[in-house]
């Protein structure tokens, strides 16, 4: 019984947000039910259209958005705030431009959570940052650059130093490679893949594109209207998922090329 | 705003040349709004230096006002009242605006709607009619005339605020700021408020402009700066009984506050483009 | 049959704050009536920007510094204004990537279909176009506005407002980038009916390769404003011989196998000052040889499909035949 505690564990859980239009009072379910366990040192991948409710779920695992309904632990226990000021979450999103704080240097953006988490030591902060930069690929003269002198890539990577330098043990991708070319994308996703396997936090992968999610995921959940059509190891997702939601999706990745493609095209 | 390297540096060399006329002009009334006291252009207060209601002469290059007094110092005096209250006032309207309209933006809730409605009950009074009410209760003067600038100036400026505040609550770097941990506190005054401050320049500049306007209108009602001291304003007042006689009494200082007030203006406005540069980016 | 586009020998440039920016730097395109074209490129290849100037849709500090479109025969570059109009609005059908942005928000959808089938347009006509796209119920759909519809409901009253006036081509760029990717085949399967209904030619540009490969008869892949390669599609994805083609294939998420790697392109996409001096991919080319650094790579008919490097002919590659991308 000596077995860690998922470090998030959501059971019911369920969110409704308030609309008021005109004078009327609608109610609209952003995640209608769901249980989700993800475990410590596994990556979740979380499959869905925008609408879908994939990033309120997301909120609601770092602890911004409580549950209208069902229960929410982390780490085996009520979220409790406090937890953030550890440095135990972080986040990546999708958009390289808004990432970082464009009137901060890089370096201070990077160096911003060892602040809050009380380590007060400039010098040792700057060497925090220069490994971070070394182990995410970045030269290390970046530091005294502004966010909007460096190319999505290196933004992107920015923000997964950032989000890595307290040593989280849970970080949430926000659709973090939708926004990047194929070439870059390949490589902040083979960097992921290696931080997780060094640094062995959890992690949810938020993304449309089922391509990148089953490359960096151990399990994938399709969500549709609030709720799970699917959760099933990435491994299915190479061969061909259940659902047929699943599988118009994987329709997309793995159809036929090439000498049937003019048959296909008339 | 679109983000970009190195602020300042880049947003420097996008300044045009209206901007750049606009801040030499502005540059130039300061200083002599400043300096005027001691350069030698004569006294302002000395009644009967030369004749009544003189025309514009040698040794008086703007004339004589209705007391004999040199005209001349008395516009750069009052270039430099003018400017002193209004950006005092303006002063005042920044920090407290910037407060509660950062406040607004970022807390949204109960505190947002009650500064929400607050600006909205100052936006409906008229400056002017503020004017008397303040009058009233402060007796006319320098002070009163700061109170109606600030207060006729601060909704407005909220408003600019609590929007821009607004669009950068949700931005990516903020978000991750709270995931990390970060205080309120921290998250308005290294993230939020940098961001604000370049359109918080701009409407800053556009409410000096409107309050040199306050000003001139209170002092033109006697209601602002009180004689002997001289506002363009109320240069204006004392000299239009007398426009069709010596219009330069007028003309002059009028002339110097619409300079004043577009010189302002076109700063405002190259500050602005800088901000928000107009070009568009091509796709491939 | 004579091409309905054209495109020969197309330099185009952006003018930025900081100089000259080529997008095109040197392009030939043939499209016959009826073919299906595809595209593929990263930003900075230039095929947006090669799709819109088909059109002469370019922004304002685009210039145009060689070559030359025709399209239908007639003149894009050097044709007036209103003979452009007429082009456009006869001759050409535009879908774009995010339809919420291309359709009007104050204008209800039926309007905006009967301006784009011009003259007078009834009911009955706005009906039967927006029939054609397959909408359930196109009476309430024309009644309506852009912001009531889901994401693939607009995308199709953006192919309606592209075919109203049945062009002989439609260019669609990234049509389906910003719609659930459980509906693009669906919307790429409208495409593709229409193309066959009306006989009118189909360009698709995209980043994604292997969609573009199964969707189109003949493929183009563009770097650094060039085509790099171009030939039938299923040859070019399943036995690429240009270096770049080769290593976006392995790149890209979603043809590797399970517990395969993705192997990154090292280095990044060029910003071209001018019209390039050599191979504008040497410097991530793994082939790479001095000869890639000094001179521009002539186009050599190679396999039964084009590629512009200097070494698609010789043993380097013929040699990798082994390494196709998986089906």
């Amino acid at each position: 019984m000596n077995e860690p505690a998922p470090t998030i564990d959501m059971r019911g859980v369920g969110v409704t947000y308030r609309k008021r239009l005109l004078a009327r009072q609608t109610e609209v379910a952003a995640v209608t039910r769901v249980d989700l366990v993800i475990g410590p040192g596994e990556t979740l991948g979380l499959v869905g259209e925008s609408g879908s409710g994939k990033t309120t779920l997301a909120r609601v695992a770092l602890g911004l958005l409580a549950p209208s309904r069902g229960t929410f632990l982390f780490e085996g226990r009520a979220f409790d705030p406090q937890v953030r000021r550890q440095g135990a979450l972080s986040v990546v999103f999708q958009h390289p431009e808004w990432a970082l704080n464009p009137r901060l240097r890089c370096g201070t953006s990077i160096a911003e959570p060892l602040l809050v988490q009380g380590l007060r030591g400039r010098e040792q902060r700057r060497q925090r940052v220069r490994a971070m930069l070394a182990e995410v690929g970045l030269d290390a003269a970046l530091v005294d650059r502004f966010p909007g002198e460096l190319s999505g890539g290196q933004r992107q990577r920015m923000a997964i130093a950032r989000a890595l330098i307290t040593q989280p043990r849970f970080v949430v991708f926000d659709e973090a490679v939708s926004a990047l070319d194929v070439s870059v994308q390949s490589q902040v996703l083979n960097l992921i893949r290696r931080l997780q396997a060094q640094h062995g936090f959890a992690a949810m992968f938020i993304s449309h594109d089922l391509a990148a999610t089953r490359y960096v995921s151990q399990r994938i959940a399709v969500m549709r209207g609030g709720e799970f059509v699917e959760v099933a190891p990435a491994r299915k997702f190479y061969d061909g998922p259940d659902h047929p939601y699943s599988r118009a999706l994987y329709a997309t990745i793995a159809g036929e090329t090439g000498e049937n493609a003019k048959e296909l095209a008339s | 705003m679109s983000p970009r390297g190195s602020p300042v540096l880049a947003g420097a060399l996008r300044f045009d040349r209206l901007g750049l006329f606009g801040l030499v002009l502005l540059v130039v009334l300061l200083f002599l709004g400043a300096a005027g006291p001691f350069l030698p252009l004569g006294d302002p207060n000395e009644i009967g230096a030369g004749p009544r209601l003189g025309p514009p002469s040698l040794a008086f290059p703007i004339g004589n006002d209705e007391l004999g007094r040199n005209v001349l110092p008395r516009v750069v005096e009052g270039i430099g009242v003018t400017f002193l209250l209004s950006s005092m006032a303006v002063a005042i309207t920044a920090v407290i605006g910037t407060l509660l309209g950062m406040a607004a933006g970022y807390l949204r809730g109960f505190a947002d709607g009650f500064i929400a409605r607050v600006a909205d009950v100052l936006f409906a009074f008229p400056a002017l009619l503020f004017g008397l009410l303040a009058s009233a209760v402060l007796g006319p003067g320098n002070i009163s005339a700061i109170v109606v600038i600030s207060t006729a100036t601060l909704p407005l400026f909220i408003r600019v605020v609590r929007s821009v505040t607004l669009s950068f609550t949700e931005r990516e770097f903020v978000l991750a700021a709270v995931v990390s941990g970060a205080s309120t506190w921290r998250v308005l005054w290294v993230h939020l408020l940098p961001n604000v401050l370049g359109a918080a320049i701009v409407q800053l500049t556009y409410a000096l402009s409107i309050g040199m306007l306050i000003e001139s209108g209170l002092s033109f009602l006697g209601l602002g700066v009180q004689p002997p001291h001289a506002s363009l304003g109320s240069l204006l007042r004392l000299g239009s009984v007398y426009l069709t006689v010596s219009p330069w009494l007028v003309l002059v200082p009028g002339l110097v506050l619409a300079l004043a007030i577009m010189s302002v203006n076109l700063l405002g406005d190259a500050i602005r483009n800088m901000l928000e540069p107009l070009r568009g980016r091509p796709l491939t | 049959m004579s091409a309905v586009v054209a495109v020969s020998n197309l330099v185009v440039s952006y003018g930025m704050d900081d100089g000259e920016v080529f997008a095109v730097d040197g392009v030939d395109l043939d499209v016959v009536p009826g073919e299906s074209v595809g595209i593929v490129g990263e930003s900075g290849s230039g095929k947006s920007t090669l799709g819109m100037a088909i059109g002469r849709l370019l922004a304002p500090n685009a210039r145009f510094l060689g070559g030359e479109i025709r399209v239908a025969r007639r003149s894009i570059l050097s044709c007036p204004a209103a003979e452009l109009r007429q082009v456009r609005r006869d001759s050409l059908g535009f879908v774009y990537q995010n339809p919420m942005s291309a359709l009007d928000p104050t204008l209800r959808v039926g309007r905006q279909v009967a301006l784009a089938i011009g003259e007078r347009a009834g009911p009955a006509e706005i009906e039967a176009v927006l029939g054609r796209v397959g909408l359930p119920d196109p009476a309430r759909v024309a009644a309506g506005f852009a912001h009531e519809l889901s994401g693939g409901m607009a995308q199709r009253v953006v192919i309606a407002l592209a075919i109203a006036r049945n062009p002989a081509v439609l260019i669609a760029d990234e049509p389906t980038a910003s719609l659930d990717a459980s509906i693009q085949g669906v919307i790429l399967d409208l495409l593709a009916a229409l193309r066959r209904d009306t006989g009118a030619s189909l360009i698709l540009l995209s980043h994604d390769l292997r969609m573009v490969a199964r969707r189109c008869e003949r493929l183009l892949v563009m770097y650094g404003g060039r085509v790099v390669e171009s030939g039938p599609s299923g040859r070019v994805f399943h036995h690429p011989r240009h270096p770049y083609t080769r290593a976006l294939i392995r790149a890209a998420a979603g043809n590797e196998g399970p517990g395969g790697m993705l192997e990154p392109i090292p280095g990044v996409p060029p910003v071209l000052r001018r019209s390039s001096p050599d191979c504008a991919f040497a410097e991530r080319c793994e082939f790479a040889q001095p000869r890639c650094r000094q001179e521009r790579p002539a186009v050599h008919r190679v396999d039964g499909r084009e590629v512009a490097c200097h070494y698609a002919t010789s043993e380097l590659i013929r040699a990798d035949r082994a390494s196709a991308a998986p089906a």
